[in-house]
């Protein structure tokens, strides 16, 4: 294909924002997507096959280090990317967020601030359409109000409820990026909670009915199969010229561009920038694949002795209580961390009943089952992890199919993450004996919105990039989503690395001439 | 609560039909508990690992084996592992799975070769039972090959899917499956 004015790299939530936005302005787009096209047809109601939404290949080595990424559960392959089996928890990050360095001494500072951002959060929930009531939420920093009234409170959730009320912590309805009501074309949603199998109906904020069809109408090319080995560069490596590919008949191609955006997720921007360039692409700070996060999370169940409906609502849970104020943990643990309450739970899958007691088999697996499903519910500690040096993605010795080296990933949770989790799980124990729940058990730290290894900053001394997600060394490559990320908050990521997405689209489109050349 | 309704049916209509052709293109006309029944070519199992891996996940999830487990196993390990319906690929097993469940199978006969001196099918119930459960949490002394513990989750997943995971296992569990767009039975 001749060259074109932006190519983008993978073709998930931010890649979506980025297709729509510039080619609205009449900018050439393509989007060059690893996995294949999916339509909202593709989307069955069945975690058997919404296993097909994740990757499968192995080109991701996560036993460098002695914490798993769960990068096959948190990653997305095809269209629509990770947010299309997402659960929708729509927070904001904090604004403390911004400035861990200047304020805590922690970590470093974003380029950016709260204030900065904040606009684009109003702008970015009220397109998308989020589900809550603010009023009830005392730890959200400054934002216009949501535009939707909450989701509904199930059986599951209001038992749950009744737990924290009796220790005297106050929950809110969940931030949701799930539509209570009709909004801007699409449903409201009908609860019935396989929101992670994917929605076909879009009630969830799914890129498929939110950004793709503008990115569609206003021509932006999508090509399918098509995977991304490196983005080329002039001889002085400052400016990027294009993106090196593999297509669908796996003949090795070259596709100019203006601009280049990588939006591949986490692990993959950091994996072609590594593969781009002798030491990695815009290096100098030797910070490419650093500062690697996640956030440590931890899911409480609780069978009662009445049934929970607890297959009916939204796959992320009904509540939510966050204690975002990092110093003021009373045991001293720093960092945030949030409740989100009430979740689904369908009989099987990894997240499912079955494997909430894995321990159990035989006749016995036949009757918790029986009861699992009809009479538990469950909850998710979201907590913070601290950007650690340490904590990265290197080049592995082993190759792909495409012949580039795999994603080595050397991690361990944090310190203090660990800890939140741990304190999370005594407190949740708690909560849910209090909620009169006849048994309560929790399972196995997990890892969720995998972040870090292309930060931002304030120069390539420190960063691979800007607040813009710019690249300090090469003006016109852009890098979106959350890989970007110098602090990792306890929020869930997809709101945030939206109105990011949006927030470099109009300096982009302001300053389109500068920025190409 | 009537218009819900009616959403619901005609999402689940319009979905009727695609699925088969468009995820797996020659549709499948079987589903694992008919494969079995019919005793259907197995296309990369062995016999022998199909009598080994149902007779563990009977013990694991009893009514499985009927159910298909080892039939939905075959299956989807003929597949490219990117259209795999296997838990496998969430428990970071490296695809190919092939090598991971024949392993396992090896692994598990050698174990009780050595201190049974019969592969596992063949041995009672109460020893089978008491092997299953020392493959997970921790891994029997003297296994050697993939590690229990994964292929202990694996398969009691793989159990769990085929009796529990469709539509006719929510049935069973008296809860309502409520599809967008329902699965196909034929998988």
């Amino acid at each position: 294909m001749d060259k074109v004015d932006a190519v983008i790299v993978g073709a998930g939530a931010v890649a979506m924002v980025y297709a729509a936005r510039l080619a609205a302005e009449g900018k050439q787009v393509l989007v060059l997507e690893s996995g294949p096209a999916r339509e909202a047809k593709d989307l069955i109601s069945s975690q058997l096959w919404a296993r097909r939404l994740k990757w499968a290949t192995p080109h991701v080595d996560e036993f460098g280090g002695e914490d798993r990424i769960h990068f096959n559960m948190n990653a997305g392959r095809g269209y629509g990317g990770a947010a299309i089996h997402h659960y929708g928890v729509w927070p904001r990050f904090d604004e403390d967020d911004f400035r861990m360095h200047s304020k805590f001494g922690r970590a470093r500072d974003w380029p950016i601030s709260y204030e900065d951002v904040r606009p684009y959060y109003d702008r970015v929930q009220q397109f998308i359409g989020i589900a809550g009531d603010a009023s009830r939420e005392p730890w959200r920093p400054p934002g216009e109000k949501y535009p939707l009234p909450p989701v509904p409170n199930f059986r599951h959730s209001q038992l749950l409820e009744r737990g924290f009320i009796k220790k005297g912590i106050p929950v809110s309805p969940m931030p949701l990026a799930v539509l209570t009501q009709p909004h801007n074309g699409r449903p409201a949603c009908l609860y019935d909670g396989w929101c992670d199998a994917g929605c076909p109906i879009g009630a969830i904020a799914n890129p498929l009915m939110t950004y793709y069809p503008l990115a569609k109408a206003a021509g932006a090319r999508f090509q399918a199969d098509s995977h991304v080995t490196r983005v080329l560069t002039d001889k002085s490596r400052s400016r990027a010229t294009g993106v090196e590919y593999v297509d669908p008949q796996g003949q090795r191609r070259t596709q100019m561009a203006d601009l280049v955006i990588l939006a591949a997720f986490t692990v993959e921007n950091t994996r072609i920038m590594l593969n781009s360039s002798s030491g990695g692409l815009a290096n100098r700070s030797d910070t490419l694949g650093r500062y690697l996060m996640v956030h440590p999370a931890l899911t409480l169940f609780g069978l009662y002795a009445e049934e929970t409906q607890c297959h009916l609502g939204v796959s992320g849970g009904h509540l939510y209580t966050a204690q975002p104020d990092k110093t003021g943990n009373p045991d001293a643990v720093f960092g945030g961390r949030h409740w989100e309450i009430g979740l689904v739970l369908k009989p099987n899958d990894l997240l499912g009943v079955a494997m909430t007691r894995p321990d159990i088999h035989g006749d016995a697996l036949h009757e918790f089952m029986k009861a699992g499903s009809k009479r538990m519910a469950a909850m998710s500690a979201i907590c913070e992890d601290q950007p650690l040096a340490e904590n990265r993605i290197v080049a592995s010795e082993n190759r792909d199919e495409f012949g580039m080296p795999a994603a080595k990933v050397i991690y361990r949770v944090s310190p203090d993450g660990r800890a939140l989790a741990d304190q999370a799980r005594q407190e949740g124990l708690e909560i849910i004996k209090a909620s009169g729940a006849i048994q309560a058990w929790s399972g196995p730290l997990a890892a969720q919105h995998i972040m870090g290894g292309t930060i931002m900053g304030n120069s390539a001394e420190d960063s691979v990039c800007d607040g813009f997600g710019i690249t300090h060394e090469l003006g016109n490559l852009v890098i979106g989503g959350q890989s970007t990320f110098p602090t990792g908050s306890h929020a869930n990521t997809t709101f945030t690395i939206h109105a990011l997405a949006e927030r470099t689209c109009d300096h982009l489109v302001e300053h389109w001439h500068d920025i190409v050349g | 609560m009537a218009a819900t309704m009616d959403r619901r049916r005609f999402l689940r209509e319009s979905g009727r039909g695609i699925a088969v052709a468009s995820i797996f293109g020659p549709a499948i006309v079987l589903s694992p508990a008919e494969a079995r029944e019919q005793a259907l070519p197995l296309k990369v199992l062995s016999p022998a690992d199909v009598l080994t891996l149902e007779a563990a996940a009977e013990i694991l999830l009893p009514g499985s084996a009927a159910a298909g487990v080892a039939y939905f196993i075959d299956e989807q390990l003929s597949r490219d592992p990117n259209d795999s319906l296997l838990i496998a690929r969430y428990l970071q097993v490296p695809p190919p799975y092939t090598a991971f469940y024949q392993g396992s199978v090896q692994a598990l006969n050698g174990f009780t070769l050595t201190h049974h001196q019969k592969p596992f099918a063949e041995l009672d119930v109460e020893t089978q039972k008491q092997l299953v459960a020392s493959l997970f949490p921790e891994q029997p002394e003297g296994w050697r090959g993939p590690p229990s513990q994964p292929f202990y989750l694996c398969l009691r997943s793989d159990a769990v899917d085929v009796v529990y995971g469709t539509m006719e296992g929510f049935a069973a569990l008296d809860i309502p499956y409520l599809a967008h767009i329902e699965p196909e039975s034929k998988w």
